[in-house]
């Protein structure tokens, strides 16, 4: 009995470390810390926002397993919404960056300068099939 | 007595095609006064039609050039050791339907992979597990959530891009433009190398 409690615990620890270290790679990989330190000039900060990602992370863990419930006002899902959207915003332009896709379209089609109408295109896009998504394609 | 002529070779020349291109536009040189007009009214390349639009000058050219014409300089070379000269042809307008072809492809595009994303992740589950945690309540369209969301995603991508405050918060090139230069670095990389005879040489030993 101990030993398998020993093994599942083990397990558990594995698979956690694993994920996590998982998390922190892709994070570093696509740049969004470091973007966000630039523009808000807080290179300081840097080791409290490690945090925040580590205790938002954690957060996540308790909320997805263990069901909590706080009985508050549904109008503090706006600033969740916004702050949830702007990351995987960032995330998918970092990935999308990553990806060195609009440098070579940018050359292909002589468009060096207007480059941001094509960024526009593709966040235009993104915001358009979110909203098309949730107000209809769910639902049918 | 010896005389010291310094170069330093030019990363990039944009010239127009079948000019003569001189070695004051392909360098800049420090040189004695009485040299420094001859050596700058040198000529390194005169370009042709089977030019390309793509040649690079090698810094031993340039040397060679002037110690045949100059018995007592001595050359010194700083900084990169060749120059590529880009042929540019007059600017070609962007074709409009062409243009909106490809927005319209990249605007549908980024919906569809967003969507299969939202899908991927069962983001609609997650999202209503949030709701059910702060109010308590179960909403099968938590658009409270959502739309923010949704637009957060858009306001997100521009922050990363640093579109819309490009001047005001700070001058430093934003991730795009860093991406355009090592995208450029790289292309003129290969140029280097395919585009000069010079600099690839096979030996053959059979």
């Amino acid at each position: 009995m101990t030993i398998k409690i020993v093994i599942i615990i083990f397990l558990g620890f594995a698979s956690g470390l694993a994920v996590g270290s998982g998390f922190v790679a892709f994070l570093t990989v696509l740049g969004i810390i470091p973007r966000l330190t630039q523009l808000s000039k807080t290179m300081k900060m840097i080791q409290s926002y490690e945090w925040a990602v580590v205790i938002g992370a954690l957060t996540g863990v308790l909320a997805s397993l263990r069901d909590p419930n706080l009985n508050l006002s549904p109008y503090l899902l706006i600033p969740l919404g916004l702050t949830g959207g702007v990351y995987i915003g960032m995330l998918a332009a970092g990935l999308s960056e990553a990806l060195n896709v609009f440098p070579i379209l940018a050359k292909r089609i002589r468009l060096d300068g207007k480059i941001m109408i094509l960024i526009m295109a593709i966040v235009f896009g993104k915001i358009f099939g979110s909203i098309f998504q949730w107000l209809y394609f769910v639902h049918h | 007595m010896e005389k010291t002529v310094y170069i330093r070779m030019r990363n990039r020349v944009q010239t127009r095609a079948k000019e003569t291109i001189y070695l004051k536009d392909a360098a800049q040189i420090i040189a004695d006064d009485s040299v420094l007009s001859k050596l700058q009214q040198i000529i390194i390349h005169k370009l042709t039609e089977k030019d390309g639009n793509i040649v690079v000058i090698d810094v031993m050219k340039v040397i060679q050039l002037i110690s045949s014409r100059f018995r007592d300089v001595e050359v010194q070379t700083i900084g990169p050791a060749q120059t590529i000269i880009e042929i540019v042809s007059k600017e070609k307008g962007v074709s409009v339907p062409f243009f909106l072809l490809i927005w319209f492809l990249l605007f549908f595009g980024s919906a569809l992979t967003l969507m299969n994303f939202h899908d991927d992740v069962s983001m609609k589950s997650v999202q209503e597990k949030i709701y059910t945690i702060i109010t308590g309540k179960r909403e099968t369209k938590p658009l409270l959530f959502q739309i923010p969301y949704s637009i957060g995603l858009g306001l997100g991508m521009i922050l990363f891009f640093n579109h819309v405050f490009k001047k005001r918060i700070n001058d430093e090139p934003s991730p795009l433009e860093v991406e355009m230069f090592n995208y450029q670095m790289d292309l003129d990389n290969y140029v280097i190398v395919n585009e000069n005879k010079e600099s690839m040489k096979r030996v053959h030993d059979d």
